[in-house]
C-alpha cells in the first residue's frame, strides 16, 4: 500500500496537541508504517507543498490565517481539525468575550496596530472540516480512531453524548456528589472521562453536546447551587466561538 | 432440607482471606463520600458491610462495559468468536441486585441466547447479602418485593448480632462452606434470631409507593398519554446515568474496531442507553426518540410494563439508583406515583 502522505500545521494554539503525537509512544511506530509525515514543524524540519491528509492544530484568528487555511484545504484531500482550538475554537475564543480593538490594545499595548486579529473561529467556521478530533489535549486513542476512519475514508463522528455516560462506566465517584460542580453533563464525550478519572472535573473541552436540555440544566444549577454566571465562563472557557455559527468565508 | 450453617463474626476476614486464595474476590468497597462500587478484594477488612447500592450493579460483572466478542482477519475472511471471562466470587450482593441478575439471566437466555453471557455467569460465584434497614430513602425495594431473598445466590448472608447466618443454596455454595473449615451448623437459637429479624424487617420495610404491586403494570399501561412524561421530559438531560446503573438496563451497542494493520481487527459489545441523542437515530438522521420525554417514558415502560408481557416479571428491582444518580431529581417513587395518582 502506498503511504499516505500526511502533513501537520497549527494555527493559533499551543501545539500541546501535536506534542501528544510525538508522546504516542509505541503507536507511533504503528502508525508511521501507515503514513509519511512530510511536514511537521514541532518535530521535523522538512516542509512539503504536496499532501494528502492535513492534520491542524488552532483556531483561526487572523486575516493572514484565512488565507493560509484556504491554501493548506485546496492541497488536502482530507482535512482533520486536530485539538480543541482547530475543532470548536477553544481557549482562543475568550478573546470574543471582549471588544476586539479593546482586548488588542490590552495584550499588545502601544504596539497593538502592527497586530491584525479577528474574532476566534474553529477551523469549520471558515473552511470545510472532514474530520473533528476535539480535546485539550486530544485523547490520543480518539486521533488514532480518527486517523483510521481517515485512511478508510469512513466517517467519524464525535459521540453526541454527555461525558457523564463514560464517567459512570468507569464508575467514579460523581463530581456533584463530591459537592463539585463539572461539565459532564453538557459536554461531548469521547475522551473516557479522561480528566474526571484522574481527580479533576470537565473543563468542557470537547464542545457541547448537540442538544442540550436547557430546563434540566437550570433545575441542575439550581440543586447545587451553581450561578448562571460560572456556567457560562465555564461553556465560555472553549465554547465562545460556537456562536458565530457554521461556515463564514467572506473577510 | 434447607440448609443453614453460622459463621463467628470474629472468623469474618479470615472467611474473605481464605475465599480470596480460592478465586477473585470482589465486593463493596468505600469509594468516596457516599459512593461504593464492587471491587477485588483480598481481605475481609477492605469490604463495606454497610453500603447504599454501589455506583454501578453486579451487572458489569456479567456483561462487561466493554467485551470482545470476535476477532477478524480480512485478507484470510476469517472470523474467530471470543469469549471474556473470570472465574470470581461476588460477595456481598444485596436482595435488590439479585433480582438485577435474575432479570438479566432471563433476558440473555431466552431466544437468542446469548452464549456470552451464559458462560460467563456460569463462572460467577453469588454470595448474597441481607439489608437489615433501609439504605436510604431512595430504595423502594418493598414495593417491588426484593426486600427478602429470593433465591439467585449460592450462599446468602444474613448479619445476626454476634455471628452471620448463612443460607446454602447450591452445590458452589456447600463446596465453599466445605473447604473453608470456619462455619458451624446452625442451631435452633440461630433460625429462631432469623426468623424474629424477618419479622422485624417486614414492619420496616413497607410498600414505598401508592400502588399494589399487582397494580403498577396497569398504571403504566395506561400512562402513555400522560403529562408526567412531559414534566420529566422537561427536567432530563440525557445524562445517560439512570439506565447505566440500572441492575436490568442491558441494551447495547456492536463496534468493529480495526488494527493498524488495516487487516486485523476485532469487534466490540460496549453499553449503550436509549437516553442517548444517536440511540434511536437511523439512517438520513431522523429519531425515533427525539424528544427526552419519551426517551423517559421508555425507560419506565422497559421496567414496569413491557417485561411483565415478556417475562412475567417487572424488571425494576427498588434498588434506587436512578434516582440516586440522576442529576436532574427525576425521581422513580414520585414519578410512579404520580402516575398512579393521576389515574385515580
Amino acid at each position: 500500500m502506498k503511504k499516505v502522505k500526511v502533513a501537520f500545521f497549527d494555527f493559533t494554539c499551543c501545539e500541546g496537541c501535536q506534542l501528544q503525537v510525538a508522546n504516542m509512544g509505541e503507536t507511533l511506530l504503528d502508525v508511521l508504517d501507515l503514513i509519511d509525515v512530510v511536514e511537521f514543524r514541532e518535530v521535523m524540519s522538512e516542509k512539503s507543498s504536496t499532501y494528502d491528509v492535513a492534520i491542524v492544530e488552532g483556531s483561526i484568528t487572523t486575516h493572514h490565517a484565512i488565507e493560509r487555511i484556504k491554501k493548506i484545504r485546496k492541497t488536502a484531500k482530507v482535512l482533520i481539525a486536530f485539538g480543541s482550538c482547530a475543532a470548536i475554537g477553544g481557549i482562543n475564543g475568550m478573546k470574543n468575550n471582549f471588544d476586539l480593538t479593546d482586548i488588542r490594545e490590552y495584550v499588545y499595548q502601544k504596539d497593538a496596530k502592527h497586530f491584525d486579529t479577528i474574532p476566534t473561529r474553529a477551523v469549520h467556521q471558515v473552511v470545510p472540516v472532514d474530520y473533528f478530533v476535539p480535546g485539550c489535549p486530544v485523547y490520543i486513542p480518539e486521533f488514532v480512531k480518527v486517523l483510521k476512519s481517515a485512511l478508510m475514508g469512513i466517517a467519524y463522528n464525535v459521540p453526541d453524548n454527555a461525558v457523564c455516560v463514560e464517567c459512570k462506566l468507569n464508575e467514579n465517584e460523581c463530581m456533584y456528589d463530591k459537592g463539585i460542580a463539572c461539565m459532564g453533563p453538557v459536554t461531548r464525550a469521547g475522551c473516557n472521562s479522561w480528566c474526571i478519572n484522574n481527580g479533576n472535573i470537565c473543563y468542557g473541552c470537547r464542545g457541547i453536546v448537540s442538544n442540550p436540555a436547557e430546563k434540566g440544566q437550570k433545575d441542575i444549577m439550581e440543586k447545587y447551587n451553581i450561578s448562571l454566571e460560572w456556567i457560562e465562563n465555564k461553556i465560555n472557557m472553549y465554547n465562545k466561538p460556537r456562536e458565530l455559527g457554521e461556515l463564514k468565508t467572506n473577510e | 432440607m434447607e440448609k443453614y450453617v453460622v459463621l463467628k463474626k470474629k472468623d469474618f476476614n479470615d472467611f474473605i482471606a481464605k475465599l480470596a486464595l480460592m478465586q477473585t474476590v470482589v465486593a463493596p468497597v468505600k469509594k468516596g463520600k457516599k459512593s461504593f462500587a464492587f471491587q477485588e478484594v483480598t481481605t475481609g477488612k477492605e469490604i463495606a458491610l454497610q453500603y447504599i447500592p454501589t455506583i454501578l450493579p453486579p451487572k458489569k460483572y456479567f456483561m462487561p462495559q466493554q467485551e470482545t466478542i470476535m476477532k477478524f482477519n480480512k485478507a484470510k475472511f476469517e472470523w474467530t468468536p471470543v469469549l471474556e471471562y473470570n472465574e470470581i466470587t461476588i460477595f456481598g450482593v444485596h436482595t435488590c441486585d439479585l433480582a438485577g441478575i435474575q432479570c438479566l439471566n432471563m433476558v440473555f437466555t431466552n431466544k437468542p441466547k446469548d452464549i456470552n453471557y451464559i458462560v460467563r455467569k456460569d463462572k460467577i460465584t453469588i454470595i448474597g447479602f441481607e439489608c437489615n434497614a433501609y439504605c436510604d430513602e431512595f430504595a423502594s425495594c418493598a414495593a417491588m418485593d426484593n426486600h427478602i431473598p429470593n433465591g439467585g445466590y449460592d450462599l446468602f448472608f444474613t448479619e445476626l448480632n454476634d455471628s452471620f447466618i448463612i443460607h446454602v443454596n447450591t452445590l458452589m455454595g456447600e463446596k465453599i462452606i466445605e473447604e473453608i473449615s470456619l462455619f458451624s451448623k446452625a442451631n435452633d437459637d440461630n433460625l429462631k434470631e432469623l426468623e424474629e429479624l424477618r419479622t422485624k424487617k417486614r414492619e420496616i420495610f413497607k410498600n414505598e409507593l401508592n400502588t399494589k404491586h399487582s397494580d403498577l403494570k396497569a398504571v403504566f399501561e395506561n400512562s402513555f398519554n400522560s403529562k408526567v412524561w412531559k414534566d420529566i421530559g422537561a427536567k432530563c438531560v440525557a445524562c445517560g446515568n439512570c439506565t447505566n446503573v440500572c441492575p436490568t438496563c442491558y441494551c447495547f451497542d456492536i463496534k468493529d474496531e480495526m488494527n493498524l494493520d488495516f487487516n486485523t481487527g476485532s469487534r466490540i459489545r460496549v453499553w449503550d442507553s436509549c437516553q442517548n441523542e444517536d440511540f434511536a437515530k437511523v439512517a438520513g438522521g431522523e429519531s425515533f426518540r427525539e424528544e427526552r420525554a419519551n426517551r423517559q417514558k421508555h425507560r419506565y415502560m422497559r421496567k414496569f410494563n413491557y417485561p411483565v408481557d415478556k417475562f412475567s416479571r417487572y424488571f425494576c428491582t427498588g434498588c434506587g439508583r436512578c434516582t440516586r444518580t440522576c442529576m436532574a431529581q427525576i425521581k422513580l417513587k414520585e414519578t410512579v406515583n404520580a402516575l398512579a395518582e393521576e389515574k385515580k
